[in-house]
């Protein structure tokens, strides 16, 4: 089956909450999904992005706007005239029926023969490893299965496109490491257009080829997991994707398309980039805690800080310094090549001039 | 849960139900006959009290409660139905504490379990039959026992007796959900800050068990306010109280009009019960399990002698209810209880020759109430629960009222407005029935809406994205859901049918009569070995029905399905 493509066009939808009163979920998303693409909605609680996916799924309907799955626009259809797979957060197994009758459902509904369904569900029953389990009940499985149930159901009536409401928040760590992993697996065995929504900026980076960040109701940036980890265009964004440090800086220079800028008393030269900046102009810049390089010594190039807060991680360490009245985290990566440092040690802090950022003044979002 | 903005505006609700014939015509259906069978009757009763010759008139009160009798009848009701809320609601703690909070084995909390499904499920004068029998004048254990020659057992003290044995279990299972509610951990938490045992259940379970103890006692007040066959038998004339007085107006001196204007006197308190339940009571309920629930843990409120003190206690009670029924079933069998103790079956061979006619009657409409109260309390408690349309609210109250009435009431109320055209219903089976349908389906109402309740919508959006319309989804997912809800739906209009007298000692005829009628008939003509018979036949039917039910309730209860509160319970 050819993959199809998702767009929104300017939706918004408002609830009225008993004690809040309006409530506006999604303000003017506009969004398009290529066809056998994965993307995701990534965004904290309330930021709208359930919300958007129970719009494309039909359980909602927008207030304004057009939905579009390929060339048809769905708006005022039915979740069950829209040929989607949702996966909800609790798995809503019908409890009554076995696992094999659970995945049978919507084959039966569409009036499949018996031979049919049974050659169908077996395939998709032993494809997400559930073969010998079909007779069970959902109260007899455990979370996993119980997921993979889900999956298996939502997949097996060949949706034109799949959509996920943080379906791993229910599992445990482990497991949700490898449930995302035969996610994006089965997206691409059966090549179905994902949307996909998490809170978790982790599974949405190791899943997906495209995210949408969402905050207050509206999508910030959309990007690969790279694009938004070192490009972010937003101190939202750069703080919800990674860990960042803010620090003050002043523009000392402008020559051509290089800027010297003045951090902490040291001066850096590096990329102007699309940053529109005049000498003595004030600037906030960040820089990833794993880009800063600790040494034993300081002076000459490297600041003097103090080592307030170690965690030991295994591979690797995590270190809140202070600096020149500064709060800095930084993330030092096999402890056992570089060393580690002590509480209240007093150490050298280098900055890789090509990790440093500017944040631009007016995006506080 | 919020809503969306497009389903506030009315205009729009309305337009969205002329979309949806099927639910408009369960609504017109629904709301016809709960205006024929509730409000109308209802109105009418009111209009019989306060209306004379086409004025609004309050002579016809003040000349009924200006005979003192009246006045001490209202009193007295009132007073007995505190006592038993009272009494009822700390024997249902003692019990209810005892099973769930003192690390009982299995087998003795289903003891307890067992002991009180009895009076559960007989028809509610038996004990006070029983009491009869043991405290009367040749009462086994004052006359036989105790040699005491002059007892009465006529008046408060046997009435609220045999009715706080009665009512309960009702607190018992009331306060047993409530107290088993309450997260272990919470008192973990309480010890762990250095309480005693003591302190713990003084500062922690009994405060979080008080709005359970309210709704206990209401429901036991309530109760004891609408009985009136435990006090026809034994309150004696010296404790007149207001169903008795109501009925003996109507059936003595065939005086409709004093007999709706005491049996308005009754609905009064029983409305104000209402009111405190419904907006009191129902929002003092603390939530103790919140999120994701604590570690299992050992229940440590009760050291152990204190345990074996209070099992004790309740073991006491518990052979107290095994003795009245083997009282009961002992008299049935012997020529005259107290004089004559020569084994018999002439009281069963009256009860299957001359009785036929009433046990057949009985069977004939709990038969027919049975499935239709089923459908009706599934249908409304669907709608109420699922579905969104202007006067949702007001029918789940309007559907509630005959159930929350006293039982006189209701009768009162159904012979005075059926008992004339346009509506001409006296004498037929057809109003006994109706009368049970609407005053025993809202148990199976509530239980609709309780199950639906637990069951998470988006099972039902899961259906929907794999393709279901409205119709299949509620086939092939909601109904097998809610297939339990149906079952005690029919269960309790069964039970109330074969055990009920209140209302429809009103309205049985000629034509139609009932079992329960026959019992207090035989009483009130001293032939009590018959009395008995009929009882223990009661008894035993019910028994078998239930245990049908709870077969059928267990091969039909879906696996995984929300689990169901007991079906006697409420």
């Amino acid at each position: 089956m050819e993959a199809i493509s998702i767009r929104l066009e300017n939706i918004s939808k408002t609830f009225f909450h008993r004690v809040k009163g309006k409530v506006s979920a999604v303000n003017q998303v506009s969004l398009d999904v290529q066809p056998g693409e994965f993307l995701t909605m990534l965004g904290p609680s309330g930021c709208g992005k359930t919300t958007t996916l129970r719009m494309i799924a039909g359980f909602e309907r927008p207030d304004r706007g057009r939905i579009y799955i390929g060339e048809e626009d769905v708006t005022d259809l039915m979740a069950n005239q829209r040929n989607i797979g949702f996966v909800f957060q609790n798995y809503a197994l019908f409890p009554h029926l076995s696992v094999f009758e659970n995945v049978a459902y919507g084959l039966k509904v569409k009036g499949m023969s018996g031979s049919e369904i049974e050659g169908s569900v077996g395939k998709v029953i032993s494809l997400v490893g559930l073969k010998g389990y079909e007779r069970q009940f959902p109260h007899q499985l455990s979370g996993g299965e119980q997921q993979r149930v889900a999956l298996a159901r939502a997949v097996v009536i060949e949706p034109r496109v799949l959509l996920f409401d943080e379906p791993l928040s229910n599992l445990d760590a482990k497991l949700r490491v490898y449930m995302r992993s035969e996610i994006r697996r089965l997206q691409k065995t059966f090549s179905i257009t994902a949307v996909y929504v998490t809170h978790d900026q982790e599974e949405a980076m190791a899943i997906s080829d495209h995210i949408a960040v969402m905050n207050g109701g509206e999508i910030i940036q959309i990007g690969t997991a790279e694009e938004l980890y070192l490009r972010p265009e937003s101190p939202f964004v750069a703080q919800f994707i990674g860990k960042i440090n803010i620090l003050p800086a002043e523009v000392k220079e402008v020559v051509g398309e290089q800027i010297v800028l003045e951090i902490l008393s040291q001066r850096y030269r590096l990329l102007k980039g699309p940053h529109d900046l005049n000498a003595g102009q004030r600037v906030n810049i960040f820089i990833r805690p794993e880009t800063l390089v600790l040494t034993n010594t300081f002076g000459e190039g490297s600041l003097k800080a103090k080592v307030l807060e170690r965690s030991f991680l295994g591979e690797k360490v995590d270190y809140l310094l202070e600096l020149d009245g500064h709060l800095l985290n930084v993330t030092s990566y096999d402890p056992f090549q570089h060393g580690t440092f002590s509480h209240h040690q007093e150490i050298g802090v280098r900055f890789n001039p090509d990790a440093i950022h500017i944040l631009e003044e007016g995006k506080k979002k | 849960m919020p809503v969306s903005i497009a389903e506030l505006n009315p205009s729009d609700r309305i337009r969205r139900l002329l979309k949806d014939p099927l639910l408009l015509v369960c609504l017109i259906v629904l709301w016809s006959l709960l205006i024929l069978f509730i409000l109308l009757p209802l109105i009418m009763l009111f209009a019989k009290t306060f209306e004379e010759g086409g004025q609004f008139t309050l002579a016809n009160v003040i000349s009924v409660f200006g005979d003192p009798n009246q006045r001490q009848a209202l009193w007295n009701s009132l007073l007995l139905g505190s006592l038993v809320g009272l009494c009822g609601t700390v024997l249902g703690f003692l019990f209810a504490y005892t099973a769930v909070r003192t690390n009982l084995s299995k087998k003795w909390t289903l003891f307890l379990d067992a002991s009180i499904i009895l009076p559960l499920i007989s028809p509610p004068f038996t004990t006070a039959i029983a009491m009869i029998f043991s405290f009367g004048p040749r009462g086994l254990i004052t006359y036989d026992l105790l040699g005491i020659k002059q007892f009465t057992v006529y008046g408060l003290h046997s009435t609220l007796f045999s009715e706080t044995i009665t009512y309960f279990p009702i607190a018992y299972l009331t306060l047993k959900a409530i107290i088993a509610g309450i997260d272990p951990n919470i008192e973990d938490m309480a010890f762990s800050l250095g309480s005693s045992r003591l302190r713990v259940f003084r500062t922690v379970t009994l405060p979080l068990t008080v709005p359970g103890l309210a709704n206990s006692f209401l429901l036991l007040f309530s109760a004891s306010l609408a009985d009136f066959a435990t006090p026809l038998i034994l309150a004696g004339n010296s404790f007149p109280v207001l169903p008795t007085q109501a009925y003996l107006q109507i059936t003595g001196l065939f005086d409709l009009k004093g007999g709706a204007v005491l049996s308005f006197a009754l609905l009064v308190p029983a409305f104000l019960v209402f009111l405190l339940q419904r907006f009191w009571v129902s929002r003092k309920y603390y939530v103790t399990i919140s999120g994701k629930m604590g570690a299992q843990t050992q229940i440590k409120s009760a050291s152990s002698s204190i345990k074996y003190l209070l099992l004790g206690l309740c073991l006491f009670i518990s052979a107290f209810i095994f003795y009245f029924y083997v009282l009961l079933f002992y008299a049935s069998i012997v020529k005259a209880f107290g004089a004559n103790f020569d084994w018999t079956l002439k009281h069963y061979r009256v009860v299957f020759t001359e009785g036929l006619k009433a046990i057949r009657d009985t069977l004939i409409i709990a038969g027919v109430g049975m499935p239709l109260g089923g459908i009706y309390s599934v249908i409304l408690g669907y709608l109420v629960a699922k579905k969104t349309f202007p006067s949702r609210q007001g029918m789940e109250i309007v559907s509630m009222i005959n159930y929350s009435l006293p039982g006189t009431i209701v009768g009162i109320a159904y012979l005075l407005f059926f008992n004339e055209p346009p509506i001409l219903l006296t004498g037929t089976a057809f109003i006994i029935i109706a009368c049970y349908v609407f005053r025993y389906g809202p148990t199976g109402i509530r239980t609709t809406v309780a199950i639906l309740q637990q069951i998470d919508p988006s099972i039902e959006e899961a259906s929907s994205s794999l393709g279901a319309g409205t119709g299949t989804t509620f086939r092939r997912v909601t109904l097998p859901l809610i297939l339990p809800a149906f079952f005690a739906g029919l269960g309790v209009v069964f039970i109330r049918s074969m055990t009920a007298i209140s209302a429809t000692i009103f309205l049985i005829s000629i034509h139609w009569t009932l079992i329960t009628v026959r019992i207090l008939e035989k009483m009130t003509e001293l032939e009590l070995g018959v009395a008995a018979a009929f009882s223990i036949l009661v008894v035993l039917i019910v028994f078998i029905v239930i245990t049908a039910i709870s077969l059928l309730l267990r091969l039909f209860r879906q696996p995984g399905a929300p689990e169901m509160a007991n079906i006697l319970g409420g």
